[in-house]
């Protein structure tokens, strides 16, 4: 209980943080706090189910301080916690550049959802895939502070829990 | 077995979470195209409890960047200051004669009847957050219902059109700003009369779309709002024109613009509580149609 309610308290930051970061960087260059913490999630906490209701509750947060209709943050972070829980189980992950790797190729895959999602509910709004020029840079500073999001969000959840659940995913075959 | 039956819970919440969002993305969708999008009351009290949270989270990043403001960039404000007093004479100067233009078509008696008659109630309002997503281009406003903010109000500065109010809460309001994808304004050339519809690109600047058989429009031409929209009034300031490119297949041309209001830099903004004719009461006070109700 105390690691969700730590981990929903990181999660209730991230989008103010954002909102503040917004106002002295330029989009391009503002990394999406968001997007970091669920795939942290994803990574380091052993609990599926509540990291992925963690992530819709994460998505609704930033939902409502956005201008994006409501539910469409919610989707693409259960999609992110998905990928990202997905790649830790198939993929090598552990150090600090396949994390900034997998973060890139991530956000891109979030901008196409997004873009995909906006065309599809809100047509003719304009709202349609993200301007490349933008996207790049973006995708580069979520990879930048990919690394420190993890280690960070590994070390609340380590404090805030005494048993092994915060320790990597890591399959062992048994053969069984 | 233990697995199986965890991977199948799992499996069963992703999807419940997937639908779930998905339906409150239709609902949201048809509450915004019927114009009353109003939060729930527990999105209510969220954005009740942010909107200070923000705005004090906000306060060591708006210190730095009045201290850039105030010490660092203030190289060649001297100069800067010299060609507003000029600009300010100039401007004086027309508006002087544009009076006694009105005085002399016999208009201003009438304009002043009307405008007392139509006048806007303005609600100033401080911006509390920025978006809380990369993608997305809106505001916080630390005004909301009890205020008398609705959504669809339009939402301005003395420097031109901001944006229109998309949510409100209890003492908070979320405005989409100008600047969104999502925002498409019609909008008129002042000086050619071309009208075109005025977007959003997601960054600082805005296109601006008309027919290329229309009238001319050249750089440096202002965009000012046509009130055809049916959100802002007439004549409100958007922006001015900084490139125009050249015809597409559709025979459409796209200008880029300089919005009017300075984004980077807005506190302070103001509510429209109602939208009417003042504006257009500078254009064509014969024409002027009576104001609409509140919440429309």
């Amino acid at each position: 209980m105390k690691r969700v309610l730590g981990l929903l308290a990181l999660g209730a930051l991230a989008p103010i943080l954002q909102g503040v970061a917004a106002s002295v960087l330029s989009v391009r260059w503002c990394p999406d706090l968001g997007l970091l913490l669920v795939v942290a999630i994803a990574l380091c906490w052993r609990n599926a189910a509540g990291g992925v209701a963690l992530a819709a509750v994460l998505g609704y947060a930033t939902d409502l301080l956005s201008g994006s209709l409501f539910g469409q943050h919610a989707l693409l972070r259960v999609f992110a916690f998905g990928a990202a829980r997905f790649g830790s189980r198939h993929l090598n992950l552990r150090g600090a550049l396949p994390r900034a790797i997998f973060v890139a190729l991530l956000t891109v895959a979030n901008a196409l959802l997004l873009g995909v999602t906006s065309n599809f509910f809100a047509a003719g709004t304009g709202a349609g895939l993200v301007p490349t020029g933008d996207l790049l840079p973006h995708a580069l500073m979520n990879a930048l502070f990919a690394p420190l999001a993890v280690h960070g969000t590994e070390r609340v959840v380590a404090l805030l829990g005494d048993d092994d659940s915060s320790r990597r995913l890591l399959l062992i075959e048994t053969g069984r | 077995m233990s697995e199986f039956s965890n991977r199948l819970r799992v499996s069963f919440l992703i999807v419940a979470l997937v639908a779930i969002a998905l339906v409150s993305m239709v609902s949201d969708r048809r509450a915004l195209l019927r114009g009353g999008r109003e939060l729930s009351w527990w999105g209510s009290v969220l954005l009740d409890l942010a909107a200070p949270v923000q705005r004090l989270a906000a306060v060591p990043a708006g210190f730095l960047r009045d201290a850039w403001d105030r010490y660092v960039a203030l190289v060649g404000v001297r100069e800067q200051n010299e060609a507003m007093r000029e600009k300010l004479d100039r401007l004086a100067d027309e508006n002087l004669q544009l009076r006694e233009a009105l005085v002399a078509s016999g208009r201003l008696e009438r304009i002043a009847e009307m405008r007392d008659e139509f006048e806007i109630p303005m609600l100033p309002a401080e911006l509390v957050g920025l978006d809380a997503s990369p993608w997305f281009r809106s505001v916080l406003i630390d005004r909301g219902r009890v205020h008398g903010v609705r959504s669809g109000m339009p939402v301005i500065s003395e420097q031109g059109v901001v944006g229109v109010v998309t949510a409100s809460s209890r003492n908070a309001a979320k405005t989409m700003l100008l600047l969104d994808r999502q925002s498409a304004i019609d909008g008129v050339i002042q000086r050619s009369r071309a009208r075109g519809i005025v977007r959003g690109r997601g960054t600082e600047e805005l296109e601006f779309e008309f027919v290329a058989g229309g009238r001319d429009v050249r750089v440096g031409d202002v965009v000012i709002t046509s009130g055809l929209g049916g959100v802002y009034p007439k004549g409100l300031r958007v922006g001015g024109v900084t490139a125009v490119s050249e015809p597409d297949v559709r025979l459409l041309r796209t200008a880029t613009l300089d919005p009017g209001v300075d984004f980077g830099r807005l506190e302070q903004v103001f509510v429209m509580l109602r939208r009417g004719p003042t504006m257009e009461l500078l254009y064509a006070a014969e024409d002027a149609i009576p104001p609409d109700r509140p919440d429309s």
